[in-house]
């Protein structure tokens, strides 16, 4: 069994990606490793200020508090690229995560099997085990 | 005066998410940057045609073609959260795509003249199995591969701001295609570093020259001249196509280069020296999001590739770059090293 020292968890804001990093902050705060909160930064982003690329969104900040994660083990990153890409990136320096961790759907993305499966493709590419955490189902 | 071949305007007013960058506008603005030419009978308009699928499969996978279509006569929507389409979106990429084989089977059939592809949705992020970036289909890659398949060697020079990231991945491993691209970097879509060069079966025909926010054109150009020139040499080209965006010119919202209408002038004088004769060059439109600077710098390209004299602004010089062009040309040689020892040895890296 392999140590996990680093969780890489997509965040794009949506509430898919929320659930993902709930998730990812819970089991790094009961196996004492790292989360680093990884942001693709696309096209479109250049012409926004939605997410700083220096400090971490108070949104991330306030799951941490929530899933008693010290935020010392917290780090936010924001790459440039398709989601896909950056998160397989996540896999190398710096982040260099044992797992990454994601939502079933981000946001924007149509849910076939091909168009925009962030999830789909990470699975088949990813050099590290990937985790996709479903949206809870809704109660009756 | 070289005659300029064009694509007829395919009605793109369907593909359209409002308040989206890429837009209909986009094209209009190119075709003014033609018509401010005043090319008379240099000018040939070929007629609008869609890609066929036997022609799209060169560059893409059927199973993506299929859900693409799928999707788009499903209503379309948010591919991810920068690419969209529309019912109409299907027919408009495929005219696209269409409108670069036209203009190059005209130039075929002429034997002179350059061609400029007008068209959008822009193409060179798409992946075989992927829209992205804006991108739905791949027209310079449907292009390249349909000359690959009549036995060409294609030189694509992309000089649009953002890596063309699909473009790469398409012709990756393919020993016909050399892929030459200058970009700002770090940026959109994240690839695209001087280490990329190209598979196994390729081995140093993909050339990135990542640029610096700020660089300006001599920067560009000594990119070109110092790291890629060679390779193209060496390459021999019987086609070159570019992959002509006009985002890195300084007004563009969506990147930080320095980059003046007179800059994609000096370009187009350069890339019209990697042609081996008069009829093997075409532009297609990739990005370009500032109307009037699209307008400007395509104005000022085409008429440096049909020799005329029309050119807006001064070159620019004296931005940054020349450290990260050492750079890349260092772990370019690193990367190529490396890949020929393990060449040496058989054995795949």
């Amino acid at each position: 069994m392999t140590t996990l020292h680093t969780i890489a968890v997509g965040y794009d804001g949506s509430p898919d990606a929320e659930v993902a990093v709930r998730w990812a902050m819970v089991t790094a705060a009961a196996t004492g490793s790292r989360v680093a909160v990884v942001h693709a930064a696309g096209l479109l982003e250049h012409l926004s200020t939605r997410f700083s690329r220096d400090e971490t969104p108070p949104a991330v900040l306030e799951l941490a508090d929530e899933c008693g994660l010290d935020i010392a083990r917290l780090s936010w990153y924001v790459n440039d690229g398709d989601a896909c890409s950056v998160l397989l990136r996540a896999g190398e320096a710096p982040v260099e995560a044992d797992l990454i961790v994601v939502g079933s759907r981000g946001q924007g993305q149509h849910p076939g099997l091909l168009l925009g499966s962030t999830s789909l493709e990470l699975v088949q590419h990813s050099n590290v085990p990937v985790v996709v955490v479903p949206l809870p189902a809704p109660s009756a | 005066m070289a005659t300029l071949i064009i694509n007829e305007l395919f009605d793109d007013s369907g593909h359209e998410d409002p308040g989206h960058p890429e837009r209909p506008e986009r094209v209009t603005a190119a075709l003014d940057g033609v018509r401010d030419l005043h090319l008379g009978d240099d000018l040939v308009i070929v007629p609008a045609r869609a890609a066929t699928r036997v022609e799209l499969v060169r560059a893409h996978d059927g199973s993506y073609l299929d859900e693409l279509g799928a999707f788009c006569y499903g209503g379309g929507g948010d591919i991810d959260p920068d690419t969209y389409a529309t019912y109409d979106s299907w027919l408009i990429a495929k005219h696209a795509a269409g409108a670069g084989l036209a203009v190059i089977e005209e130039l075929q059939r002429r034997k002179h003249g350059v061609g400029f592809v007008a068209a959008r949705p822009p193409g060179h992020h798409a992946l075989k199995d992927r829209a992205m970036g804006f991108c739905l289909l791949n027209n310079v890659a449907v292009a390249a591969a349909t000359l690959v398949g009549q036995g060409q060697r294609v030189l694509i020079v992309d000089w649009d701001v953002h890596h063309g990231n699909g473009t790469q991945a398409i012709f990756w491993d393919n020993p016909d295609v050399l892929y030459v691209s200058t970009h700002q970097w770090p940026l959109f879509p994240g690839s695209g570093t001087a280490s990329e060069v190209g598979g196994w079966h390729a081995i140093g025909q993909t050339v990135n020259i990542p640029l610096p926010p700020g660089a300006t054109g001599d920067v560009v150009r000594r990119g070109i001249e110092q790291i890629a020139a060679p390779v193209i040499e060496e390459f021999a080209p019987t086609w070159v196509l570019v992959s002509a965006g006009f985002d890195a010119h300084r007004a563009d919202p969506m990147a930080n280069l320095d980059l003046t209408s007179g800059d994609f002038a000096q370009l187009a004088k350069t890339v019209v020296g990697f042609a081996p004769k008069p009829g093997r060059l075409a532009l297609f439109l990739e990005g370009g999001y500032d109307l009037e600077a699209l307008r400007a710098s395509v104005r000022s390209a085409l008429s440096a590739v049909l020799e005329g004299s029309a050119q807006d602004e001064r070159p620019s010089s004296g931005g940054p770059g020349a450290e990260q062009m050492q750079k890349a040309f260092d772990e370019r040689t690193a990367a190529l090293s490396m890949m020929h020892d393990a060449s040496e040895g058989e054995v795949e890296p």
